[in-house]
């Protein structure tokens, strides 16, 4: 008898010997062989995110498809695995162990706040992983240590210097700033302070007001006491919508530049078409005259009955640049091979393709390609990050009107 | 700073002020006399917030019903909890009721974010312009929200200080022990109370809501600062628990003004210090022996 448990002891360390070198294993050894590649979709499904994740999610969907349908990209099909990060830093870490750890993904698409971004970044970048997202806090750039990830709307540095250009523009003298205490709209409201005073002029006051307060009058009233002609209000919808109610109420003349993901039809539902009007709404625009935009949109308005916002466009292109990318890097590559293809598939010394097909065939041919997106160019800067077009509109009776489009990055 | 700014900013400390010394108020006398903090008491104040929106979306446009249905529903809930949770623990050390209002805190907001989302929501009120009086402002919303606010307050400190039952809440207050001797039963105090707290909590909810925008976090938000004016104006004292808020508000207005808006609640906190310096039972607290 004592024969039989030395062996079963022995079998049981070199088991457990071989169980814990496995776990010592990258994620991407064991994928190496694999034919499919799978993909995580982290998406602000519920929470302030859910006006724009369900599409987001839905765009993913529709770039898998394409991809699949066209036999995978390097042959390997697309096999996705799809998460709500609640608009939550918390469950969005969570959530984004669950897809590494049990569903060993390769890359985590779809990420919408900055919040859940700077959460998840760390833990991608520990496990070797690509990560691709619309957030826009500048640290995002700053946090990329490693080029794996990858920010398909424009930073808010570059929000506040277009709003100080469009302001401008459009002949304002007198600006004040008033920006929500965190890194996203201080950095907007810093980046619009000294844009202006680079060209000449003086922003009248800047203002950082603290969060969550039921009422903003006292700062409102210091800013409009400096007599401004434009206010650039970087705001949530909840304090937006006290701030203006209190500004309307004051009776005092003046008027507001502000994001669009804040400034929209759902601001306009919170406080009426009168205290609204007039308010300038700058936000990215997804590509409209691209190909690649016409034929997503076509898919997309089948499925959800309306046209794309820019972040379900950006989600559409993440998964297209990302199979191209797959493509150029061969069956056989982990993340970090596939990563490194990402630029040389946008780069705009290539040959410009506008869908993933007509992409798959140049890099089989051999040619250098550039994929000219539906939410951008997609030019990326060395920190991985994009600058999309910017649409100025101007809510007129309730509704956004575009008025012009500005470039983004050239 | 010029002297417009200071009343603007004043004025607006006073509108605050008097609307958040309702909830105040139900902190206070919970802590006088179930003598426990009520951490649920920001929360009970989002759940008026949301009835009233509720009744909007589905009843009708009414906000007078609205206002009403808010404290009736909140004071339910209030009892209901009180019953539920709050009785059990009476025997208890307060530190179990306080860990305990944290739980009901929680089971409250979470009940309405299941329900009603994440996402804000805002009570349908017309926007009116403010009367101008050489730059000094002063909104028709705000005098209708004061008069319902120094109402509701003259009603209950009618009730405490005019009627039998105020007697025996202040009797409970003072020894609860002697009162149950003197033939007062303390159940019945009780019921009053949280239907009291109820209410008020209720009532100062949708008057925030009208101001600002309804969403989870409301009532919540303000709890630390309500702590502050209840220990400001001397803790389980209602008149103490009105000025304590009026002052705590008016100076984190006025503060605003000399100091970056990110320090007014600094300010408004280091009023509370110098107060509770000189007078280390808050403004009209009493001194209490300790033995």
């Amino acid at each position: 008898m004592s024969h039989s448990i030395n062996t079963s002891r022995r079998r049981f360390v070199s088991s457990s010997a071989a169980i814990t070198a496995a776990t010592f294993l990258p994620f991407n050894a064991w994928s190496q062989q694999s034919s499919v590649f799978r993909l995580g979709a982290l998406n602000s499904i519920t929470g302030v995110g859910g006006p724009y994740g369900p599409a987001m999610l839905e765009s993913i969907r529709i770039a898998v498809d394409e991809v699949n349908a066209a036999g995978g990209a390097a042959g390997r099909r697309i096999e996705l695995f799809a998460e709500d990060d609640q608009t939550k830093p918390d469950a969005a870490v969570l959530a984004v162990k669950k897809l590494i750890e049990i569903n060993r993904v390769e890359a985590v698409v779809g990420i919408w706040p900055s919040s859940v971004g700077l959460a998840v970044m760390p833990i991608t970048n520990n496990a070797g992983l690509i990560m691709m997202n619309t957030c826009g806090a500048p640290e995002m750039q700053v946090e990329n240590k490693r080029g794996l990830a990858w920010m398909f709307q424009a930073s808010n540095a570059v929000f506040g210097r277009a709003f100080a250009q469009i302001a401008r523009q459009r002949g304002f003298k007198r600006p004040a700033v008033m920006a929500f205490n965190n890194s996203t709209f201080v950095g907007l409201a810093n980046y619009f302070k000294e844009t202006w005073e680079a060209e000449g002029g003086k922003v009248t006051d800047l203002v950082i007001y603290e969060p969550n307060q039921t009422s903003y009058r006292t700062e409102l009233n210091r800013v409009l006491a400096t007599k401004p002609d434009i206010i650039a209000l970087g705001s949530y919808r909840p304090d937006a919508t006290i701030i203006l109610k209190e500004w309307f109420q004051t009776g005092q003349d003046c008027s507001f530049i502000m994001p669009g993901w804040t400034a929209n039809e759902g601001l306009v539902e919170a406080i009426g078409k009168e205290a609204t009007e007039g308010i300038i709404s700058v936000s990215n625009v997804a590509a409209n005259e691209h190909p690649a935009y016409k034929s997503y949109a076509e898919r997309f308005r089948a499925k959800l009955k309306r046209d794309p916002d820019v972040f379900a466009a950006q989600s559409y292109d993440m998964v297209i640049t990302l199979a191209l990318a797959i493509e150029a890097a061969g069956a056989q590559a982990g993340p970090i091979d596939v990563n490194s293809k990402i630029r040389d598939v946008t780069g705009q010394d290539g040959d410009r393709i506008d869908s993933f097909v007509q992409g798959r065939d140049a890099i089989k041919a051999g040619k250098k390609i550039n994929y000219e997106g539906a939410s951008s160019k997609l030019i990326f800067n060395d920190r991985g990050a994009t600058v999309p077009d910017f649409g100025v509109s101007e809510i007129r009776n309730g509704k956004l009107v575009l008025k012009e489009t500005v470039a983004g990055s050239a | 700073m010029d002297a417009v700014a200071i009343i603007n900013a004043a004025i607006n400390g006073i509108v605050i002020g008097t609307l958040m010394a309702l909830p105040v108020l139900a902190i206070t006398m919970v802590f006088g006399i179930a003598r426990f903090p009520n951490a649920a008491a920001g929360d009970y104040m989002t759940l008026g917030a949301y009835t009233a929106i509720a009744v909007q979306t589905f009843l009708s446009s009414s906000l007078v019903l609205g206002v009403l249905a808010a404290c009736l529903v909140t004071a339910l809930v209030s009892v209901f909890f009180y019953l539920w949770v709050f009785r059990t623990l009476e025997s208890r050390s307060n530190i179990s009721r306080l860990i305990a209002s944290i739980g009901v805190a929680f089971v409250v907001r979470n009940t309405i974010t299941f329900f009603a989302g994440q996402d804000q929501y805002n009570l349908d009120v017309p926007l009116v312009r403010a009367w101008n009086f050489d730059g000094i402002r002063i909104l028709p919303t705000d005098l209708y929200i004061m008069a319902i606010a120094i109402g509701a307050l003259a009603l209950v400190f009618y009730v405490l200080h005019g009627t039998p039952l105020g007697r025996r809440m202040r009797a409970v207050a003072d020894n609860p022990d002697l009162a149950a001797v003197s033939g007062i039963r303390s159940r019945r105090v009780m019921l009053y109370l949280w239907v009291l707290c109820g209410v008020f909590c209720g009532l100062g909810g949708v008057l925030l809501g009208i101001k600002a925008v309804v969403v989870p976090e409301l009532g919540f938000e303000l709890l630390m600062p309500m702590f502050a004016a209840v220990i400001l104006g001397g803790i389980g004292n209602p008149l103490g628990a009105v000025i304590g808020t009026l002052l705590f508000s008016v100076s984190q207005e006025i503060a605003s003004l000399y100091v970056g808006p990110a320090y007014k609640i600094v300010m408004a906190f280091l009023v509370l210090l110098l107060v509770l310096l000189f007078r280390p039972q808050g403004i009209f607290g009493r001194v209490m022996a300790a033995r």
